[in-house]
């Protein structure tokens, strides 16, 4: 798929140097006066000295999630009861390394789940028939609830997007205080190596369109469940 | 879908110029239904934003805002030298930036990659800058079937209508509204729940997003360090748009730069919490390049068009903190002239306080002249802007303008013209005191509403007076001038 590009619009250079002449400037901007820093005393709104899991908790249930505290030796036996009230049959695993410890992959076989091998299939089609997507989060922002679901080699950008529910396993030691913590936490990563997608989960898919009623699960889930691993 | 531009969407936000707001203006205020929802919608929007921002910021609010507008303004003011950085590390995760000069160049990109990869059928998530280019019709018209999947505004596109909020862009609809044009269009049993009707949508929309090869989304904020492009949205269909076809093409202007993700958490911060009192979107998605390789899924290519399309005009140091604006919609929330008037009547892509000042900027002050004067300047907008954006002093400065360039209405400029110069000269001020009181006066005695005798019961009352004062003297009564002038009231009591 790669065609060489012909440029259609304008070159880099003369659409820079337009924006110089606006600004009022001759020559190449270098930046002459201080990048205004991130004031952490102004604007952190959570810091380790918090409760985290609690203030998570609380927070994440604001928003519409559902959290559930569970231990790491029972987390498996936990999530079997979760689908079952869910009634649910067809589920995927996503960040399996993420979540191998856990022993989910047997006890959802063993319960008679179908596990559907989602890698197998490049894109998002398996996934629309699922009921459940099982991921595990790359971290958690205890100030305002929020999941981090972020793409890598065994993350898919779909579980937590197309299936009806998204269920996370979170781990509690995964909790940062503030969304600055997390900033702070891939500060200096070069960007080829971030995953392409980043995303910040703070509730289940929303909408407030039709005279401001709020209805969910307009495109993604409509529920979203945490197990919080409080021991991990 | 329509073939070619859906006529009536393209009238509403590119009316002929140059444009006159009262027809549309009078219109929406007498539309009893658009005023309650939007009376409805804005306050509750705009208490909401007050509540959550005491709520989460308390007394640090203001300095929160101070800082985030100090982040906009500072990449404002070196903006060639981040875009230059944002460029070179999007080219590096792999994206292909591209840049537009105007509108009509980022069209001719963004159809040049549809065609290249042979596009039949694009989800595009809101944008609006899309809308300023008129991006969907051309695609159209290349045999692109486009649908919009943000729900109001599918909603909008199935009824050939446009959008009147920066976030809430069916504000003027109900859902009656929704219902018909579901029934109309997709040809499913009238319901006027939401739920079912959201329900409706979902689906149809599913069946897009399994067949579309080209996603379109906007952007929030580019990150100039890493290249990365950010969206916010509640509902999810940004984050399909942006990853379940395998090209995606970002819009963007050029003003949503901003230094480093650190600097991103100040705006996402202030973003939710001033448009829609969440302390976050459902959904903020950070994407920086396409798909890697290792990856199960995602885009396998990316293409951000940076767009000026008019925005130079505006990064001149006078105007240049209008470019500061995250389109948070707290503004028009906040505009006890948007209230009444709805985004319809400003005539443009870009409604309420901010739309006043920017459209007349994009398109030509002579072709909007209305718009500037579209405000009570009572300072709501500037008071709920999260970046802190003096819209009053931009709005007066466009009137200044006028005045300078003999662009307002002849009528207003004789009048102060005579003013002026009748306040100039102690006899014309006299006289024209005096004429001020007999006319008044005897206005009030006509009418009987001037009462006489009692010294102190002196004080009659115009209760109507005609001409362009009318409509504001039908509401409100206006005190009799005295009998004596206080000139000569001082005189006499010197002697």
């Amino acid at each position: 798929m790669n065609v060489p590009t012909e440029p259609i619009g304008e070159d880099r250079q003369s659409f820079l140097d337009r924006v110089r002449v606006a600004l009022g400037r001759t020559q190449t901007t270098t930046i002459t006066e201080a990048v205004p820093p991130v004031d952490q005393f102004l604007m952190r709104l959570a810091s380790a000295k918090d409760d985290l899991v609690a203030m998570f908790a609380s927070r994440a249930a604001e928003v519409g999630m559902v959290v559930r505290k569970v231990l790491s030796d029972t987390l498996a036996r936990d999530l079997v009861c979760l689908l079952r009230e869910m009634a649910a049959e067809k589920v995927a695993i996503g960040s399996a390394d993420r979540l191998a410890r856990f022993g989910i992959d047997t006890a959802l076989g063993v319960a008679g789940f179908q596990v559907v091998p989602w890698q197998e299939q490049p894109g998002f089609e398996v996934q629309y028939d699922l009921d459940v997507g099982i991921t595990a989060v790359h971290a958690a922002l205890a100030e305002t609830g929020t999941l981090v679901c972020s793409s890598d080699a065994q993350s898919s950008r779909g579980l937590s997007l197309v299936p009806p529910c998204h269920v996370a396993v979170l781990r509690g030691s995964d909790i940062l205080p503030d969304m600055i913590d997390y900033f702070e936490s891939i500060e200096g990563t070069a960007n080829t190596d971030l995953p392409s997608s980043q995303v910040f989960i703070t509730g289940p898919s929303k909408t407030a369109d039709i005279e401001g009623m709020l209805v969910t699960g307009v495109h993604g889930p409509a529920s979203v469940y945490i197990l919080l691993v409080t021991d991990a | 879908m329509t073939d070619g531009p859906a006529s009536d969407a393209h009238q509403i936000l590119f009316p002929q110029l140059p444009y006159d707001m009262t027809p549309r203006a009078k219109r929406a205020t007498q539309d009893v239904r658009l005023q309650q929802f939007v009376n409805r919608a804005t306050l509750q929007k705009d208490q909401g934003r007050r509540k959550a921002l005491s709520h989460w910021f308390g007394d640090r609010a203001e300095p929160i805002r101070e800082l985030a507008g100090q982040i906009k303004q500072h990449t404002l003011d070196h903006l060639d030298y981040y875009l230059g950085m944002f460029s070179d590390a999007a080219t590096r995760a792999g994206a292909q930036v591209h840049y537009a000069r105007d509108g009509e160049q980022a069209n001719a990109i963004c159809l040049d990659i549809a065609r290249r990869y042979d596009c039949r059928l694009c989800v595009k998530s809101k944008s609006m800058v899309t809308e300023e280019t008129q991006l969907v019709p051309r695609l159209e018209a290349i045999g692109c079937e486009t649908v919009e999947t943000d729900l109001g505004e599918f909603i909008i596109q199935l009824d050939r209508d446009a959008p009147s909020h920066i976030v809430t862009p069916m504000i003027h609809k109900d859902r009656v509204d929704t219902a018909r044009a579901f029934e109309r269009e997709l040809g499913v049993a009238y319901t006027e729940d939401p739920d079912e009707l959201t329900g409706i949508a979902r689906q149809y929309l599913r069946q897009k997003y399994r067949r579309a090869d080209l996603g379109i989304s906007g952007a929030n904020f580019l990150i100039a360090e890493t290249g990365s492009v950010v969206l916010c949205t509640n509902e999810g269909n940004g984050r399909f748009c942006t990853s379940a076809p395998k090209v995606h093409v970002v819009y963007a202007g050029i003003e949503k730069l901003i230094p480093t993700l650190g600097h991103l958490s100040v705006l996402l911060k202030v973003l939710a919490r001033s448009s829609t009192a969440q302390p976050l979107t459902c959904y903020t998605h950070i994407m920086t390049g396409p798909k890697r390789t290792y990856e199960p899924d995602g885009p396998e290519q990316m293409h951000i068009v940076l767009i000026d399309n008019g925005r130079t005009n505006v990064l001149q140091e006078s105007t240049r903190e209008m470019l500061r604006c995250i389109r948070c919609g707290a503004c028009l929330n906040a505009c006890p002239v948007y209230r009444k008037v709805g985004g319809h009547a400003y005539g443009a892509v870009y409604s309420g306080p901010v739309g006043a000042v920017l459209t007349p900027i994009f398109k030509g002050l002579a072709n909007y002249p209305d718009l500037p004067h579209a405000s009570s300047l009572c300072g709501a907008c500037y008071e709920a802007c999260p970046v802190k954006i003096d819209i009053p002093k931009q709005l007066i400065q466009l009137r200044a303008q006028m005045t300078h360039r003999k662009i307002n209405k002849r009528g207003e400029r004789l009048f102060f013209g005579l003013w002026g110069a009748s306040l100039n000269h102690g006899l014309t001020y006299r006289i024209g005191g005096w004429m001020n009181r007999m006319l008044f006066r005897a206005k009030a005695r006509i009418a009987g509403t001037l009462p006489g005798g009692d010294p102190y019961a002196d004080h009659g009352w115009i209760d109507r007076l005609p001409g362009p004062i009318r409509g504001w003297t039908e509401q409100r009564d206006m005190p009799t001038p005295p009998r004596r002038s206080f000139r000569q009231w001082w005189k006499a009591r010197d002697a």
